[in-house]
C-alpha cells in the first residue's frame, strides 16, 4: 500500500490519505472495492440499501459487475456462482434477508468458497422493525443454515472500523476459503463519519488457485460440490471444515480493551454500536473516579474467549461483569462461555430498535458498583 | 458392411435399441450382465447392418458404437462425458440428454470453456458424468448460480441442467428472473412430469389425472392446478430469448433435440440471448411403465400437453422477431 488516490480533500496534496465523510453503508461498499471486490449481487432491504445504491454507480467505474437479484435467495446463489468461478464477490442484506440467505450460506461454506456478506442488522423477530438492533448475534455466530459450518463474523463499531474490517473480511475469506460476515447494525450503516481508505483504488483480484471453475482447458476438470453420499467421506469433509474453524479460532480472535485497563472494578462486555455508547459512559464514569473497562469483541466468530476470560480474571474478587447488548441475551451466551462459571454475569439489554443512551448505561454501571 | 459394438456391461437392457433398429438386428441376450441386467446383443451378420446408428442415438447409456464400414465410424462416444456409468434407471432418458449436451459442446469446441450446474433431483450426480467443470447447486437455484458464474466469467459457457421439481416448482422464481434479465446462459429443463429422485410425487408438470404417490387418485386440476408449461411462460416474456421444447424418447426426437441444444449453445457462444431447451423425458420407474410403454406415453400423453418445437427465437440482426 502506498498513498491513496481519490484526491477529494486538500489533504490529498500533502500525500496523506484523504479523510472522507461517508455513511457507514457507503464506506463498506467503497472498502469492498478497495479490497478488490468487483462483483456485487444483492436485493434491497432497509437499512442496508445504500450499499447497492452506491455500488451500482461505483462498480461500472472500475469494470465491475452489479446485479440486483430477484430475492435474497437468488442473490446468495449468484454469490455462490461468482465465488465458484474464482472472483471476489459480495452481497449485503439485513436481518430478514440474511434469514433467506441461510440456505446458500450453508452451501457456500460446504463448498469452501470465499465471499463476503454484509449484515446491517435491524430489529426482529419477524418483520420486526427497521431500527438498529443486535438481535442477530446468534444467527451470525451460531449458524444460519443447516449443518456443521461456520461463518467468520467481524463487528465494527465505527465507520472507519467498518471500512478497515471490510478489507480484513476479504483477506480472511480467501485465507480460509469461507464466507465472512461483516455484522454491523442500522446505526453504523446509516451514520456519517470521517473515514480514511489506506488501500489505493480497486484492490487485487483473487489469487490464482486450484479450485475455481474457469473452464477445464489445459487442466483436469474441477467440481464445486457439497454432496457426499458416503458417510465416511462426509465425516472426513466435516473434520476438514472443523480443522479450519479451529485454526481460525486459534489465529483470528480480535478484540479491544478500553477504559481503566490498568485496573478496573467492573468490566462491560459489548460490541458494535452498543460498545461505542458504553465507551461514552465509561468516559463519563472515569471522570467521576470510577474504574470501569470495556471488553469489545471485534471478531464475534471466532469469539475471543481467552482474552475475554483474561479480562475478567483481571477484576478483583468482588469485581463485576456486565453484558450490554441491543438484544435479549445473545452476546451473553459467549460471555458466559468465557467466564465458564467463574463469575456471575449481569445483563443489560434492549430490543426493538431502542438504543440505550450513555447516561442509561452509566446509571446501570453505577448501580452495579453501588455508586449510585 | 456396418457393425455395432454393444458394451454389455453398460447396457441396462431397456431395449430402446431393439425397437429402433430398422432391420431388427438387436435382441436380448439370454444372459445377465455383471450388474444384473439382461443386456442386448447384435444378432445379425455385419452385412445386414447399414450403420445408421439409430440404436446408439436412442441408447441412454452410451453403450453402443457404430461403424458404417470398418474404416468409417458413424457413432463415436463423446469425450464430453466421463466413462462412469450413470445411476439412472433403465429406460430413463437423462442419459440421452447428457450425451447430446456433451456432444454439442464437443462439436462446438466449447468443452474447455464449459461450466455446468447440476440440480437437486435425479440428475444431482450429473457432475460425475459431464467431463468438464461442474457445480452442484441447491434445489431450484441453478439459474442464480449460473447468473453469478456467467456475469463473473463471461468467457465461460455456463449452463444449468434442471428437472421439473427443481426448475418449475421450487426454482420457479430463479428461472423466471434469469430469463427475464436475459442472462446469457443456457438452461436444459428435463420435464418428466414427476418427481423422480424422491420416488414419484406430483410435479407442477404432472398431467391431469396422472397418478403419482401424492396424487394417488390422479391429479385433480381443481385442487392442484393445471400442468405448468414453463416454455410457454418464458416465451411470453418480452426479453429476447431462444426457447424450444424437444423430446428424448426415441432417435428421431433425439436428433431434433440435438439441433435445439446446439442452437441454444450457439446463441450463448455468440452472446446473443438467454437460451432454454425443455426436454420431454421418460421416467418408466415412476410412471409404472416399461421403457417402451414410456416412449409411447410421451407421444400419446405428454406431447398433446407439451407440444414440441421452437417457441421463441431472438430477433434476427436488424429485424423483428
Amino acid at each position: 500500500m502506498t498513498t491513496t488516490t481519490a484526491p477529494t480533500t486538500s489533504e490529498a496534496s500533502t500525500g496523506a490519505p484523504p479523510k472522507l465523510l461517508m455513511k457507514g453503508n457507503e464506506a463498506l461498499a467503497e472498502a469492498a472495492i478497495r479490497a478488490g471486490c468487483l462483483h456485487f449481487f444483492g436485493y434491497p432491504i432497509t437499512p442496508q440499501t445504500e450499499v447497492p445504491e452506491y455500488l451500482v454507480k461505483r462498480l461500472p467505474e472500475v469494470g465491475g459487475v452489479f446485479v440486483q437479484a430477484e430475492s435474497e435467495v437468488a442473490a446468495v446463489n449468484m454469490v455462490f456462482g461468482a465465488a465458484g468461478v474464482g472472483v471476489k464477490c459480495l452481497t449485503s442484506s439485513s436481518s430478514p434477508g440474511i434469514s433467506l440467505m441461510a440456505e446458500g450460506m450453508s452451501y457456500i461454506a460446504a463448498c469452501e468458497l470465499p465471499c463476503v456478506f454484509i449484515n446491517i442488522m435491524r430489529a426482529g423477530p419477524g418483520l420486526g422493525g427497521i431500527l438498529p438492533a443486535q438481535s442477530d448475534y446468534h444467527q451470525a455466530t451460531r449458524g444460519h443454515g443447516h449443518g456443521d459450518y461456520q461463518v467468520l463474523v467481524l463487528a465494527p463499531s465505527s465507520v472507519q472500523e467498518a471500512a478497515d474490517l471490510m478489507l480484513l473480511a476479504f483477506e480472511l475469506a480467501e485465507k480460509y476459503r469461507n464466507p465472512v460476515m461483516v455484522c454491523a447494525d442500522g446505526m453504523i450503516g446509516q451514520m456519517m463519519e470521517p473515514v480514511v481508505f489506506h488501500a489505493e483504488g480497486a484492490g487485487p483480484p483473487m489469487a490464482d488457485n486450484d479450485w475455481a471453475l474457469t473452464g477445464c482447458e489445459g487442466r483436469e476438470r474441477r467440481i464445486v460440490n457439497s454432496l457426499y453420499l458416503a458417510p465416511e467421506e462426509l465425516h472426513a469433509h466435516n473434520l476438514a471444515l472443523k480443522e479450519k474453524y479451529d485454526r481460525a479460532a486459534r489465529d483470528e480472535p480480535r478484540w479491544e480493551l478500553y477504559g481503566a485497563t490498568e485496573g478496573y472494578d467492573l468490566l462491560v462486555v459489548s460490541f458494535g454500536t452498543m460498545a461505542r455508547i458504553v465507551k461514552s459512559a465509561i468516559d463519563e464514569l472515569t471522570d467521576e473516579g470510577l474504574r470501569v473497562a470495556l471488553f469489545r469483541p471485534i471478531t464475534l466468530n471466532p469469539f475471543p474467549y481467552a482474552a475475554c476470560r483474561d479480562a475478567m480474571d483481571a477484576l478483583p474478587r468482588d469485581g463485576k461483569v456486565l453484558d450490554v447488548e441491543m438484544s435479549m441475551g445473545q452476546l451473553i451466551t459467549d460471555v458466559k462461555l468465557a467466564a465458564a462459571g467463574s463469575r456471575e454475569i449481569a445483563f443489560m439489554g434492549t430490543a426493538g430498535g431502542v438504543v440505550p443512551t450513555p447516561d442509561e448505561v452509566a446509571a446501570r454501571i453505577r448501580e452495579e458498583l453501588g455508586a449510585g | 458392411m456396418g457393425s455395432v459394438a454393444i458394451d454389455d456391461v453398460r447396457c441396462k437392457g431397456c431395449g430402446r435399441c431393439i425397437v429402433e433398429c430398422p432391420r431388427d438386428l438387436i435382441g436380448y441376450s439370454n444372459e445377465l450382465n455383471e450388474r444384473g441386467y439382461q443386456y442386448v446383443v447384435f444378432k445379425g451378420e455385419p452385412e445386414d447392418c447399414s450403420g445408421c446408428a439409430l440404436c446408439a442415438i436412442a441408447c441412454p447409456d452410451e453403450g453402443i458404437e457404430v461403424w458404417r464400414r470398418p474404416d468409417a465410424q458413424t457413432f463415436v462416444t463423446t469425450t464430453g462425458l466421463t466413462e462412469r456409468m450413470t445411476h439412472y434407471c433403465p429406460g430413463c432418458t437423462h442419459g440421452v440428454v447428457h450425451r447430446i449436451t456433451a456432444e454439442v459442446l464437443e462439436e462446438l469446441g466449447l468443452l474447455g470453456r464449459a461450466v455446468g450446474i447440476a440440480p437437486v433431483g435425479c440428475s444431482v450426480l450429473a457432475y460425475e458424468y459431464f467431463a468438464f467443470d461442474m457445480f452442484e447447486a441447491a434445489h431450484g437455484r441453478a439459474p442464480a448460480v449460473a447468473t453469478g458464474a456467467k456475469r463473473a466469467r463471461p468467457e465461460c459457457i455456463v449452463f444449468a441442467y434442471q428437472g421439473d421439481g427443481d426448475l418449475a416448482s421450487i426454482g420457479g422464481n430463479e428461472i423466471l428472473h434469469a430469463a427475464n434479465r436475459g442472462e446469457k446462459i443456457t438452461v436444459i429443463f428435463i420435464n418428466n412430469a414427476v418427481y423422480g429422485m424422491t420416488g414419484g410425487q406430483m410435479a407442477p408438470t404432472t398431467l391431469p389425472g396422472q397418478v403419482t404417490t401424492t396424487s394417488p387418485f390422479g391429479r385433480d386440476v381443481a385442487d392442484t392446478g393445471r400442468p405448468l408449461r414453463v416454455s410457454e411462460l418464458l416465451a411470453s416474456l418480452g426479453t429476447p430469448a431462444f426457447i424450444a421444447r424437444g423430446a428424448a424418447h426415441d432417435s428421431k426426437s433425439a436428433i431434433k433435440l440435438k439441433q435445439y441444444i446446439k442452437r441454444a449453445f450457439e446463441y450463448q457462444r455468440d452472446g446473443t440471448c438467454f437460451s432454454f431447451v425443455e426436454v420431454l423425458s421418460t421416467c418408466p420407474t415412476n410412471w409404472g411403465l416399461s421403457p417402451n410403454e414410456a416412449t409411447r406415453w410421451v407421444e400419446e400423453s405428454m406431447k398433446p400437453c407439451y407440444p414440441v418445437g421452437v417457441l421463441k427465437e431472438p430477433p434476427s440482426e436488424g429485424g423483428e422477431t
